[in-house]
């Protein structure tokens, strides 16, 4: 019997992407090798232009790999195709942006259920109120984007991540857009479905407080892992920062 | 539960419904155009044949001379003797029969002018409502003795006469006085259907129409206890040779069946026009979904990111392709209405007189409309949405990569192929069969559509240069536009989206390139007619009718007898059958030497008499036939000539390819004679003015006739051009109207597009008066560019139709200039109309707003 807690969710495997030829070579990702464990909150942290956005990219199958392998479960990206990876996008990820997560002209239930519906399945119900009540948006269902707050529209985007009830979901800054009190709403709201609803997020950004959450961060700077971090506080994140900065 | 891919494409619509309503309007109009051709040539013809089923309602049977070939209802037929409807009236079952004559008549009205009608001008022969003629009598009583005659209610109105009035009437032989008894009407019309009609008793129109106790035709009415079969069995018996019988329904079927032909003409025109707007409507489409998508390219890629397949972001893109098909056409079917009502309502103030009718909506005209408009709006769809498809999910996070997969294309190759085969194509269909036949024309047509594709992919290469060419050339008011910054701004901006930039101007283009084609077609069709006539013709006076039913034969016999004047001869046409094939034959005297020279190779324009024939040199080649050589000849009665090639002549302008004399017409065929005109030569010593007033005083008695001088007759040949020429602009105008649609369309989905750029601009302090002079400049760029292409590419297929044409027609290829800069000075205008809206939207904008849009 393996431990819940030890199963990988997804991961990289001597992971490297360049960018551009010759002279004007760009090494986004450098050789890295990284798992993420089920039922965790990782952030992935390091400055700009350190392959952080990148190895988000492709780990989450919107972009390929020049050369190693990525795993979601144990299904290899660069063995599918695009309706392939597209399926796998919709049943087996979750995606929150940081800004134009949602599609304006759908209700907020029209977005929460956006994956499934375009995959033809139809949602749990009952997860999907369990979602929504996590999330705090059972009076809003019916709105579209445009009527709702800046945190009212990432906690739909969350949501919709949530809804399939997916392998893993990916946040790219997923407060970058938003004030910080509404910040450490929706970073709470992430927590709770980590740690109430059992689910993996993988969460890219720049702020420390933000990476106080999670319950791993993972230092990248010029493609590269450099550091780790297990229950991480917001000082002891700003500190390594500090450190990989100098 | 709906389909998520339908909701997205429904509310996606929903969203964008101002930027996609000028492309439903687009479409709208081409449809409308394509409906209303089948509408109204439907209804017009439903109409018509119920006119004719009601005229010819009660003729059972209709005993006419035969004809050897041609068109059963055009051909010129003998006359049929009165003498035979007593045999015809003595047999079994004949109820009634009367003699069918129609023949030229012309109202004069009180102020001594001719009613001028639409249609032709009758008399005929009328034994009154209760007779087998089907026109019914609204007012008075039916003209039973000379000195009365009946007139159709409508031209008697128009003329402005009243029941008891004396009507002055000129028939084919001189003119008459009449008494106005009654009024006619037709059907449930109180005109002619355009024509009109004046209605004598059988003796006086024997006599005032010149029959010679000869019909047209004998028309029979059954007793209602025979069987009409049985009857026309009976007729044939006693029928002498070279006559037939046939039943009214076919004979009501034949001449509708030749009115309908020219309806469907002018259907089929409309429906070229229709072609051409479509066709510059398909580019406003592509331009729009492709703006729109490249507008969406986030939430396209959000969607492929959440996990929407390629598939499904193609669906989307054509299914809001579909949604504006659907609409358009509905919109374009009801427009179709409007468009017939509109073109009969014109026509009928022109005094056409359309019989009134039902718009007719068949289930025809329905299919071809939804498969028109919903398959041009895809076609025009489908390139964007396999962009659209194209774009990668991670352009969600990061757009700049969405974008490259919306620019990436095999343009050049794809651009120069289309060119090139639409270059041969077109060529094929020009040259290799000079003349063409309907394939090969065909095949031009699709050869232009390729062209104008190939040059519309092509632009999209120059677009950049030539934006920046056009704004640093284009002298506005002072100073060049580059000189100031909303000038900057409107170049850079016209340089920085090529391919928009292009696709806008090209729907311009093809408007355009039609228009310097036609015009460089026309300018040398108007120069070649001008040299020909100056070249070949010697006559001082012409006389034409101002009708196209042509001239009394009376009036050039009178002509004739002036002492004022010398040579003067008619010209009348026949048709005969020569070597199996139906060919015109035109018959003059010998005097027509004097007035037109036809540039004789070899005999003499005086074998122009009995029995002799002359000839084109290319008919005379044709059949290798020279001088003394004989030519066999069928007319179209039946009778057989074999006449001797007199002289062969190398000038076809005037005369044709092949002249008899009159007497040998006369010989051959009893058909009522007409003239097409006559020329006439002034006697020697007398003086201009005086021959004039001598033919005057001669047309005085023939008000039809219309009696003009060399330079008048020129002048009034090339109005009949212009006339033609400015229905064609008049056509073409609305497919640059589409175009303009096209570049406000586009303009004002760049405005919503730069609305962040336009704040900024503002901001550091940007006036309103220079925001929307750079918007206009923009436009101004890519409406001149477009000109400049439609130019470049119309004028050499405007050169290559006129070398194509036959010599005859075409000698000189000219290219009018006046007509090129008024088109790029109009291209100007154009640019500032298209984008009054699109600017007045960029001043209006709220900087903070504007700064906060992304």
């Amino acid at each position: 019997m393996t431990d819940v807690s030890t199963v990988v969710a997804a991961g990289a495997i001597n992971a490297s992407k360049i960018y551009g030829k010759d002279d004007s070579e760009v090494r986004a990702l450098d050789d890295v090798t990284v798992n993420f464990v089920l039922g965790q909150f990782t952030a992935i942290m390091g400055p700009s232009g350190s392959g952080k956005s990148t190895l988000m990219h492709c780990l989450a199958g919107l972009d390929a790999l020049t050369s190693g392998r990525v795993l979601i479960g144990d299904t290899d990206l660069a063995q599918l195709d695009d309706k392939q990876l597209t399926s796998l996008r919709r049943e087996k990820i979750g995606f929150i942006f940081q800004a134009y997560n949602l599609i304006p002209t759908l209700s907020a239930l029209e977005n929460i259920t956006l994956p499934m519906d375009l995959g033809g399945v139809k949602p749990d119900q009952e997860w999907l109120d369990t979602v929504i009540d996590k999330m705090n948006l059972r009076n809003r269902l019916s709105h579209r984007p445009s009527e709702l707050s800046g945190g009212q529209q990432q906690r739909v985007a969350v949501a919709r991540a949530l809804a399939s009830r997916p392998q893993i979901i990916f946040a790219d800054e997923p407060t970058g857009n938003l004030d910080s009190k509404t910040g450490a709403e929706i970073l709470a709201f992430m927590k709770h479905a980590v740690t109430d609803l059992h689910q993996t997020i993988v969460m890219v950004t720049h702020d420390p407080v933000a990476a106080a959450y999670a319950d791993r961060v993972i230092f990248l700077a010029d493609g590269k892992v450099v550091d780790e971090i297990e229950n991480p506080t917001s000082e002891l994140v700003l500190d390594r920062m500090k450190r990989l900065g100098s | 539960m709906t389909s998520p891919v339908v909701r997205l494409t429904l509310r996606g619509v929903l969203a964008r419904k101002f930027r996609i309503l000028l492309t439903i309007l687009a479409v709208v109009s081409g449809v409308a155009f394509v409906s209303g051709a089948f509408i109204l040539t439907d209804s017009v013809k439903g109409a018509i044949n119920n006119l004719f089923v009601e005229l010819r309602g009660d003729v059972d049977l209709e005993v006419r001379s035969t004809i050897a070939f041609g068109d059963a209802a055009r051909a010129e037929r003998d006359p049929v003797p009165i003498s035979m409807m007593k045999d015809i009236a003595a047999l079994d079952g004949v109820r009634l029969v009367e003699a069918n004559l129609l023949r030229q008549a012309t109202i004069i009205k009180p102020d001594g002018e001719p009613l001028k009608t639409s249609g032709p001008a009758f008399g005929i022969s009328w034994n009154g409502p209760d007779g087998l003629d089907g026109r019914t009598l609204l007012e008075g009583v039916i003209p039973t003795k000379a000195g009365e005659v009946a007139i159709d209610k409508a031209s008697a109105k128009r003329a402005g006469y009243v029941l008891g009035d004396t009507v002055v009437i000129v028939g084919p032989i001189g003119k008459g006085e009449f008494t106005l008894v009654g009024l006619t009407g037709t059907g449930s019309t109180s005109g002619g259907g355009g024509a009109s009609v004046c209605a004598f008793d059988p003796i006086t129109a024997n006599e005032f129409l010149g029959a010679d106790n000869k019909a047209d035709s004998i028309y029979i009415g059954v007793t209602p206890s025979a069987a009409s079969s049985a009857v026309q069995k009976a007729i044939e018996k006693v029928l002498p040779s070279g006559y037939e019988v046939i039943t009214g329904e076919q004979s009501a079927k034949e001449t509708a069946g030749a009115i309908n032909e020219i309806i469907d003409v002018f259907g089929k025109v409309l429906l070229g026009f229709a072609a051409i707007s479509l066709f510059v409507s398909a580019f406003l489409i592509f331009n729009t979904f492709a703006i729109i998508v490249s507008q969406r390219l986030r939430e396209l890629a959000l969607l492929r990111a959440v996990g929407a397949s390629t598939r499904q972001i193609h669906q989307m893109i054509i299914g809001e392709g579909l949604v504006v098909g659907i609409v358009a056409t509905g919109l374009g079917l009801l427009g179709g209405l409007g468009v017939a009502k509109g073109i009969t309502a014109l026509f009928n103030a022109a005094g056409a007189a359309f019989p009134a009718a039902d718009l007719m909506i068949s289930s025809r005209t329905i299919l071809l409309s939804v498969v028109i408009g919903i398959g041009v709006t895809l076609a025009a769809a489908i390139v964007p949405a396999i962009r659209a498809g194209r774009i990668p999910p991670v352009a969600a996070m990061r757009p700049e990569l969405g974008f490259s997969a919306l620019q990436r294309s095999k343009r050049l190759v794809v651009g120069i192929v289309t060119l090139f085969s639409g270059i041969t194509l077109f060529s094929v269909g020009l040259f290799v069969q000079p003349g063409g036949t309907v394939g090969t024309l065909g095949g031009s047509a699709i050869g232009a559509v390729l062209l104008f594709l190939g040059v519309a992919s092509l632009s999209t290469t120059v677009a950049a240069p030539a934006s920046r060419a056009i704004s640093r050339i284009l002298p506005f008011p002072l100073r060049p536009m580059t000189n100031s910054v909303p000038g900057r701004l409107a170049s850079r901006n016209a340089q920085r989206t090529p391919r928009r930039t292009a696709s806008t101007a090209s729907a311009l283009m093809v408007g355009l390139a039609l228009v310097s084609m036609v015009s460089v077609v026309a300018a040398s069709v108007k120069k070649s007619f001008t040299d020909q006539l100056k070249a070949s013709v010697t006559a001082d006076f012409f006389v034409t009718n101002l009708s196209f039913q042509g001239l009394p034969v009376a009036f050039g016999e009178r002509l004739a007898e002036l002492p004022e004047l010398g040579s003067v001869s008619p010209f009348r046409a026949t048709r005969a059958l020569i070597n199996g094939e139906e060919k015109q034959i035109g018959a003059v005297k010998p005097e027509m030497g004097d007035l037109v020279d036809i540039d004789i190779q070899k005999g003499s324009i005086d074998s122009l008499v009995d029995g002799n024939i002359l000839l084109h040199t290319d008919p005379a080649r044709d059949l290798n036939v020279g001088i003394g050589d004989t030519v066999d000849v069928t007319w179209q009665n039946g009778t057989t000539s074999t006449l001797t090639v007199g002289a062969i002549y190398a000038d076809s302008t005037v005369a044709g390819n092949w002249l008899i004399g009159l007497d040998t017409l006369a010989e051959v065929s009893s058909a009522p004679p007409v003239d097409f005109f006559i020329g006439a030569k002034i006697a020697d010593g007398v003086s201009i003015e005086d021959a004039r007033t001598a033919v005057d005083k001669v047309a005085a008695d023939f008000p039809s006739a219309e009696v003009q001088d060399q330079a008048e007759f020129q002048k009034s040949q090339e109005d009949q051009l212009n006339q033609l020429l400015a229905i064609v602009y008049g056509l073409l105008i609305f497919a640059i109207f589409i175009a303009v649609l096209g570049i406000a369309n586009t303009m004002a989905l760049s405005v919503f597009e730069r609305t962040h750029e336009f704040g900024l601009l503002r901001a550091v302090g940007m006036s309103r008066r220079h925001l929307k002079r750079s918007v206009r400049w923009e436009a101004i760029i890519v409406s001149v560019f477009g000109a400049t292409l439609g130019i470049v590419v119309g004028i050499p297929l405007g050169i290559a139709v006129s070398i194509a044409l036959p010599d005859s027609f075409v000698t000189a290829t000219v290219i009018p200039l006046s007509t090129i800069v008024t088109i790029l000075i109009a291209s100007i205008v154009v640019g500032i109309f298209a984008a009054i809206f699109p600017a007045r939207r960029a001043a209006k904008l709220d900087v903070l707003d504007a700064i906060a849009t992304h």
